[in-house]
């Protein structure tokens, strides 16, 4: 299998090659009109043939390493590494993206696949897909290069072949670790596309903003992956890493947090040139800094460049990363320096209380949260380079500045739906802001009374400030947001008399990407309540004999027993504790310890019990070395499971937005210039 | 699997690759260049879609009737202007 996967990346890489290559001359004889031996044309279509023989021939080096994964063979440095024979069968499948070398034949794979789809779809706009299958061919050549040069999967193990493998990272072997990195790639690799077609629309001086209507499926549901790829990242780290958060600004969750910073920026931003015509050259800026965030992101992650809990893999690929994020960057500013007037906007901004303006700040805030934590993770290099010793930035830093950040952004998120466009009046922001005001503040009213802390409590410390004004401003977005719908919904239901809810499908299915949009923000949201619960997280910790008790926030934790598990992979320790609530027993939780006996890495599996209103977490921390007793650490993290049901909405507003709307029928109107126009647009169904 | 398999394997896929890559097709796609009328078609589609929108969120309470009638006649100025252009091109 090793021969078969080394020359099918040789095959890719050679392919991907001339893709480049032809399809590069084939676009300057189209420029240029010069003859040629063989039509430009077709040598565009064999180009974009090559590109789509590169997914076979990727698809199947993949193939050839989960085969060996899959069939124990160690002759291979990287299954050996990576994998043994006890190992669970969807982890020897999750061993393709567990190493460095794996991980990129998957990012690999998974550009492949993108460029597959892309070169399929080309008759949608042959010229611009010529382009942008160029580009991105040449992103593919440096990925196929790197494999097959820098970090080879299929290298073969030197000496005697072992009868068994190292194992998997035990971090990994846990089920989300199946489909985390997949879906986190697909979101970072995905850029490429906008990205490509971006820089080819720029090369090409495409006429006009169609190019982002051709792109606007390929963003959001890249977008998708990489937003689903970083919750599903949360999670594991809640449920795994057993120190009860499930954030802690580790740099690698924050390469994957900077480019989706940039590409929301770029997805709200680009609504402005498709209506209006502006922002064109920050757009195009927003979308190559979100490509080469991606590059950088793969750079911290894979390159070594700085330690975390995340970084499985450790080489000196960086270079290639920085030679390959310098080529980009200097291709991006040539083409932009001798194309810039082609991004001339078509209008200015006419007022700074419109939907435009808050677009504008949407994206300022965007970019500051995104600066700001980019900075936070180059400190360290950069200390070491200026000071000579590495200064480790922390989760204080990121809070301290990233919390208000969010909650701007949040405020923002409220604001903008409710400003029209272009202008605004003072009694237009009155009639729109009163509800969405009065939530706020009835919010804060609610929560200084009712609420889980003393009335003075809340100003004294930052944490349940914040939570406060979190809160409120969720309140007053969600009901800005829920009279988007209801407006909106109203004049469909007096227009066709259906009922409201009736009404409020038909709303969405006109205009989905509005109205998904707007789930998106209520997942956001929920996020944020879920998020802000933090501010009363609860833990305690205590050495447990047999029936002694521990109590955290209403429950009473009594330890009923130990127990141990032994399989081929494992041997693991339970702590098995019944959990009572106002006296009665409610339900029962198993708190584990593993030691992996590949690795011989101990490894905690935590207990959650969650509830709407909180999860009680419970790991098993080791046993006391003197007494042989258990230590049990119980934690109590109010509002956590708003945050996954937050991504839910999030992932369902994201699908109604890639729906077509329902087809606009527009009433035929001719009109001399100089007359003014009294042109009514309809829609099917009326409007 | 044998290292000599996976090179003759190999070697089979480099060749129908090969061959499907540079295959005599004659029917390839391509496309007229685009003009400023697709252009202008394409941006009257928009403005349409803008005025849609305008209307809409009039009916459903968020502008005043001040603020409607301004950005109304604004756009519908600009399309005008696009429609008179398109039909100076199309006539051409």
């Amino acid at each position: 299998m090793a021969t078969f996967g080394s020359l099918a990346l040789i095959i890719g890489l050679a392919l991907a090659a001339y893709n480049l290559f032809a399809g590069g001359v084939a676009l300057r004889l189209i420029a240029t009109g010069q003859q040629a031996a063989i039509s430009p044309e077709r040598l565009a279509d064999t180009a974009r043939r090559a590109g789509i023989a590169v997914f076979i021939a990727v698809t199947a080096a993949a193939f050839a390493l989960v085969y060996a994964a899959l069939t124990n063979d160690f002759s291979i440095t990287y299954i050996m590494e990576h994998s043994n024979r006890a190992l669970d069968l969807k982890y020897k499948f999750a061993a393709l993206w567990s190493g460095q070398e794996g991980s990129l034949l998957l990012w690999c794979w998974l550009l492949a696949a993108y460029g597959f789809v892309l070169r399929l779809r080309h008759k949608t706009d042959v010229k611009l897909y010529a382009y942008a299958g160029t580009i991105f061919a040449a992103i593919q050549v440096f990925f196929l290069a790197v494999v097959n040069f820098a970090a080879p999967p299929f290298s073969l193990l030197r000496g005697t072949i072992p009868a068994d493998g190292n194992g998997l990272n035990p971090l990994l072997q846990y089920p989300e670790m199946v489909i985390h990195p997949p879906m986190l790639y697909l979101g970072y690799v995905g850029f490429s596309v906008p990205f490509a077609f971006a820089l080819g629309a720029l090369m090409m001086r495409y006429p006009g903003e169609k190019w982002i209507k051709i792109t606007r499926v390929w963003t959001l549901v890249t977008w998708l992956f990489l937003t689903f790829g970083i919750f599903l990242g949360m999670h594991w780290a809640y449920a795994v890493l057993g120190w009860g958060g499930y954030w802690g600004w580790d740099p690698v969750e924050n390469a994957s947090f900077m480019p989706w910073l940039t590409g929301t920026a770029f997805m709200h931003s680009v609504m402005m040139q498709e209506k209006r015509g502006m922002m064109k050259s920050w757009n195009v800026w927003l979308i190559f800094s979100t490509f080469l965030l991606t590059l950088l992101g793969t750079t911290l992650t894979r390159g070594g460049l700085v330690s975390s809990v995340h970084a499985f893999a450790q080489s000196s690929i960086a270079t290639w990363f920085y030679v390959a994020m310098g080529v980009t960057l200097a291709i991006c500013i040539f083409t932009y320096i001798m194309q810039r007037d082609h991004l001339r906007a078509d209008h200015q901004l006419e007022s700074l209380v419109s939907r435009e303006s808050s677009f504008l700040f949407n994206n300022l805030v965007l970019l500051t949260a995104c600066f700001v934590i980019l900075w936070g993770t180059l400190f360290p290099i950069l200390s070491e380079y200026v000071q000579g010793s590495k200064v480790t930035v922390g989760a204080p830093f990121y809070n301290r500045v990233a919390i208000p950040i969010g909650l701007f952004l949040l405020f923002l998120t409220g604001v903008g739906p409710l400003l029209p466009w272009r202008s605004t009046s003072l009694k237009a922001v009155k009639r729109n802001f009163i509800v969405p005001t009065i939530a706020l503040w009835v919010t804060v009213a609610v929560c200084l009374i009712f609420g889980p802390r003393p009335l003075s409590t809340w100003f004294s410390e930052a944490g349940y400030f914040y939570a406060l004004v979190a809160f409120a401003v969720s309140a007053s977005v969600f009901t800005a947001i829920a009279s988007e719908f209801l407006r909106g919904a109203g004049v469909i239901a007096k227009q066709t008399g259906k009922n409201l809810a009736a009404a409020m499908y038909l709303l969405t299915r006109r205009n989905t990407r509005r109205y998904g949009g707007y789930l998106i923000h209520i997942g956001v949201v929920i996020i944020v309540v879920g998020l802000a619960g933090a501010a009363f997280n609860k833990s305690t910790e205590k050495e447990l004999a047999l029936h002694d008790s521990m109590s955290v926030g209403p429950y009473t934790l009594e330890c009923v027993g130990f127990t141990q598990d032994s399989n081929a992979n494992y041997d693991s320790n339970y702590a098995l504790l019944d959990v009572y609530q106002n006296g009665k027993k409610q339900f029962q939780m198993a708190p584990e310890k593993r030691v992996y006996t590949a690795s011989q890495q101990p490894q905690t599996m935590v207990a959650i019990h969650s509830v709407l209103s909180w999860d009680l977490y419970t790991v098993f921390e080791g046993t006391n070395p003197d007494t042989g007793q258990p230590i049990i650490k119980a934690f109590l993290n109010p509002l956590v499971s708003w945050i996954w049901a937050g991504v839910v909405l999030i992932v369902g507003g994201t699908f109604i937005a890639l729906v077509p709307s329902l087809t606009p029928a527009t009433a035929a109107v001719k009109a001399p210039a100089t007359a003014t126009l009294h042109a009514e647009p309809v829609l099917k169904g009326g409007d | 699997m044998s290292e000599t398999l996976g090179l003759a394997l190999g070697c089979l896929m480099a060749i129908g690759l090969f061959l499907y890559t540079f295959w005599p097709e004659n029917a390839f796609a391509s496309q007229r260049q685009k003009t400023r009328l697709d252009y202008l078609l394409e941006r009257k589609e928009q403005l349409y879609e803008n005025l849609r929108d305008l209307n809409f969120e009039y009916r459903a309470g968020k502008y005043p009737e001040e603020d409607f009638v301004a950005q109304r006649t604004q756009l519908e100025n600009e399309t005008a202007q696009l429609l008179a252009e398109i039909d100076v091109l199309e006539g051409q």
